[in-house]
């Protein structure tokens, strides 16, 4: 049940003690608005993101209907996420005790430069220098090196990181930012990616854009770089307190290469990503994959705890970073977005990024997720972060699908209202005005059916056509962006109708 | 300057849960101190860690245990024959090709290596398993470990496995002799593994009980596999792009 209506949560934003926010890539750079704007005129990408989003929501439902129990464990798996958080302090000590007994090195980094400077240190004693006078280190897809900047920040350092994942490999190679945590590079397509690799990748020759041959590029182009390179950088989905073990969910393989042959093994970790203990991967095993590419489990999964004697690397470090996750926490009204696993779930969902696609969010962190997590990790003070609550149409889709049951709806409601408090920009008040009406429409499902009700007529009289801008309140919202041309049907009916007819497919099957 | 970081972010936590002064600690959601929290308060920031390495059915040193009186399935309903066949329908939905054997596996793993081949067997492998095989068979054994390039000259892989959880299609690895070092699973293009039925579970969390958390765990469900483009489904990117799967022994 989602209280989209429920009063404007008291802000206890002024009262909260002043705990740093992050910084690197979690801030945006510009504003939601505007970078909108570009992207809902790029009929390609749209195309791209459409076609990807859609083909994964239906992977997910299935696999996520063959579960009787899909409830009770998204339920266990947000139980467990609360508890780790209002337990943190004890759970990171025993953490830390359980992998330092292992023979693994923990270093805390309070921020992005922080913990930047600790995997340079680490990476300039233990990767070599090159004939080519530099360093290299390969790398494991990672929410957190990329909410950091650490690729760009080791190229200053005269240290190359290589992407080993294939999307993140397109993204790097094509000089371009990721647009999905699950896919990176959804937004190209195949012709693009034979272009970047034919151009980019030394010794490719002439490919053509059969994504089996493109793999098969990308193979080729990194098995050296795995046979050969010193020292890997991962990212962990889980921590285990109390085995202090860590594990890494992926697909191609690469992830197993990088965690398993180089010599030194650093990875950087939020410090939210603890679970209590082994046992609750029961649960998490069954949540992740499901939610996230809709398979029942991920080709790959690794867990290490330390380092193992003989098996792996031997040299085996960890940097647990806050980077604004402790300015999240201190939000009581939005701490559980910590809980979040990095699914991509409520992305693929999501109506307002299917349009936007993940660039327009400015953050590592798009989509739903990213519209609280970045402001709730770095202040909505900062006027960017202060437009990402309004990146959403509140349909509470996103909470339905997500898998530790986080309530993304009301915390972007949470989140206006201190955008408005903190910011005052007429901007804003007129936007908090125009929602404690939708609030209101949205508290009750009979108001909102009515309301949606009014679509056809609504669309009738628009002739279908695109709205290029609205009088009064909703103005400066359609100054910078485009409200598309009201649809025949609500989102919801929409959805309703689309998994009526999936059933329906499915008993016919 | 590491230690620093860590007194402050420890610190930074305790402020943002509201817990000044490092006094008794308030849920803010129960309004309880949690089941299993230290009585005398947590922690105060910056103090060393006393948590003792974990033992095994030892209360959690540090939170406490999360209440699972709850209510997911912990064991599943499949059994026997029916167990076997639900793992086989999901290895084959994710590529892997499966063969039953019910006697001696030396035929059916001969006929999966190329004859006359190079690979690579754990040290704990049963001989007998390689019996009508004809090629050239290295041990990787501590101590006579294989180089990383070694590896990478070997066609093939013949593993046992510690686990399989049927309704997952997974199957678990975990270092021991029969299974070997991670690399020797991963740097060949051929991983053929046998699935002993004894070792078959149906759901994960029998599959997560069954494992030993401080071992090196690799879970593998098909090949290794990518949708990065288009979200085309291809086999294949990095690990071992054939995956063979002998599932020995009768159901009981
Ligand atoms: S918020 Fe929930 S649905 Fe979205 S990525 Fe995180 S866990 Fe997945």
């Amino acid at each position: 049940m989602t209280f989209l209506g429920m009063p404007l949560l008291p802000s206890t934003r002024r009262d909260r003690p002043t705990i740093p926010g992050g910084q690197g890539n979690i801030v945006e750079d510009e504003s939601f608005a505007e970078v909108s704007h570009q992207h809902l005129s790029n009929q390609q990408l749209r195309n791209n993101i459409g076609h990807a989003t859609s083909t994964i929501r239906e992977k997910r439902a299935d696999v996520v209907a063959e579960l009787d129990d899909w409830e009770e464990l998204r339920e266990a798996g947000s139980r467990a996420k609360n508890h780790v958080m209002e337990n943190l302090p004890e759970y990171l000590a025993e953490f830390e005790a359980n992998f330092t007994a292992a023979g693994g090195v923990i270093h805390w980094a309070r921020d992005a430069d922080e913990a930047n400077a600790i995997v340079t240190e680490l990476a300039e004693a233990n990767a070599p220098v090159l004939d080519s006078g530099r360093r290299e280190v390969i790398k494991v897809k990672s929410m957190a090196t990329q909410e950091i900047g650490l690729n760009e920040h080791l190229e200053t350092q005269g240290i190359d990181a290589f992407e080993t994942d294939l999307a993140e490999l397109i993204v790097q190679l094509g000089d371009d930012k990721p647009s999905h945590i699950l896919v990176p590079a959804i937004h190209r397509n195949r012709d693009e990616i034979r272009d970047i690799f034919e151009e980019k990748m030394p010794d490719a020759g002439d490919l053509t854009n059969d994504p089996t041959e493109l793999a098969e590029a990308a193979r080729r182009h990194l098995r050296h770089k795995f046979l050969t390179t010193k020292v890997a950088v991962s990212g962990a989905n889980f921590g285990i307190a109390d085995t202090g073990s860590l594990g890494v969910v992926e697909s191609e393989g690469n992830g197993r290469m990088c965690l398993t042959l180089p010599e030194t093994l650093i990875t950087v970790m939020g410090i939210e990503k603890l679970l209590p203990s082994f046992d609750d991967l029961e649960v998490f095993l069954q949540l992740l994959p499901r939610s996230s590419t809709g398979e029942r489990m991920n080709p790959y999964t690794s867990f290490w705890t330390g380092s193992t004697p003989g098996d792996g690397p031997q040299n085996v470090h960890l940097v647990l970073l806050d980077n604004g996750r402790t300015r999240a926490l201190a939000d009581e009204h939005g701490r559980t977005a910590l809980n979040c696993i990095r699914c991509s779930a409520c992305m693929n969902v999501c109506p307002v990024y299917e349009r936007t696609g993940g660039h327009a969010y400015g953050s590592t962190y798009p989509g739903p997720i990213g519209a609280i997590l970045s402001p709730l990790m770095t202040g909505v003070e900062a006027e960017e972060n202060g437009s990402l609550p309004y990146a959403s149409s509140l349909c509470g889709a996103c909470y339905d699908v997500c898998p530790v049951k986080i309530d993304i709806p009301s915390i972007l409601v949470h989140l206006r209202n201190e955008d408005a408090e903190a910011n005052h920009s007429p901007v804003s008040s007129q936007l908090d005005t125009a929602l404690t009406g939708a609030s209101w429409m949205m508290s009750e499902g009979k108001r909102m059916a009515t309301a949606e009700s009014g679509l056809p007529i609504a669309h009738a009289v628009t002739g279908g056509e695109q709205i290029n801008s609205l009088p009064g309140i909703a103005g400066a919202w359609t100054s910078s962006r485009d409200i598309p041309a009201l649809p025949e049907k609500s989102f919801r009916q929409l959805w309703a109708e689309d998994e009526a007819r999936a059933e329906e497919e499915d008993d016919e099957s | 300057m590491t230690d620093t970081a860590r007194e402050e972010i420890l610190g930074r936590i305790n402020q943002a849960l509201g817990r000044r002064g490092g006094g008794e600690y308030v849920s803010s959601v129960s309004g309880t101190v949690p089941a299993g929290a230290p009585a005398a308060g947590p922690p105060a920031a910056g103090a060393p860690a006393e948590a003792p390495h974990a033992q095994p059915g030892a209360p959690a040193a540090g939170g406490g245990t999360v209440d699972q009186s709850a209510d997911y399935l912990r064991t599943g309903t499949h059994e026997g024959e029916d167990l076997i066949e639900v793992l086989i329908d999901r290895l084959e939905d994710y590529k892997a090709n499966v063969h039953r054997v019910s006697g001696d596996p030396a035929e059916t793993i001969a006929g999966l290596l190329e004859s006359g081949s190079k690979i690579v067997v754990p040290r704990g492998l049963d001989d007998s398993w390689l019996n009508a095989f004809t090629g050239d068979v290295s041990v990787d054994a501590p101590g006579q470990e294989l180089s990383v390039p070694e590896l990478d000259t070997q066609a093939a892989v013949v593993t046992a496995s510690a686990v399989a959880i049927a309704q997952t299609g997974t199957i678990v690895l975990d270092g021991s002799p029969e299974c070997g070092r991670r690399a020797i699973t991963l740097v060949p293009d051929h991983h053929v593994c046998v699935v002993r039925v004894e070792d078959v579970v149906d759901i994960v969390p029998e599959g997560i009980a069954r494992l030993t958390p401080s071992a090196a765990l690799t879970f593998i469900s098909g090949p290794s596999a990518t949708s990065d483009i288009e979200l085309k489904r291809v086999e294949g990117v990095h690990g071992p792009r054939t995956l063979d799967v002998i599932i020995l022994g009768s159901a009981p």
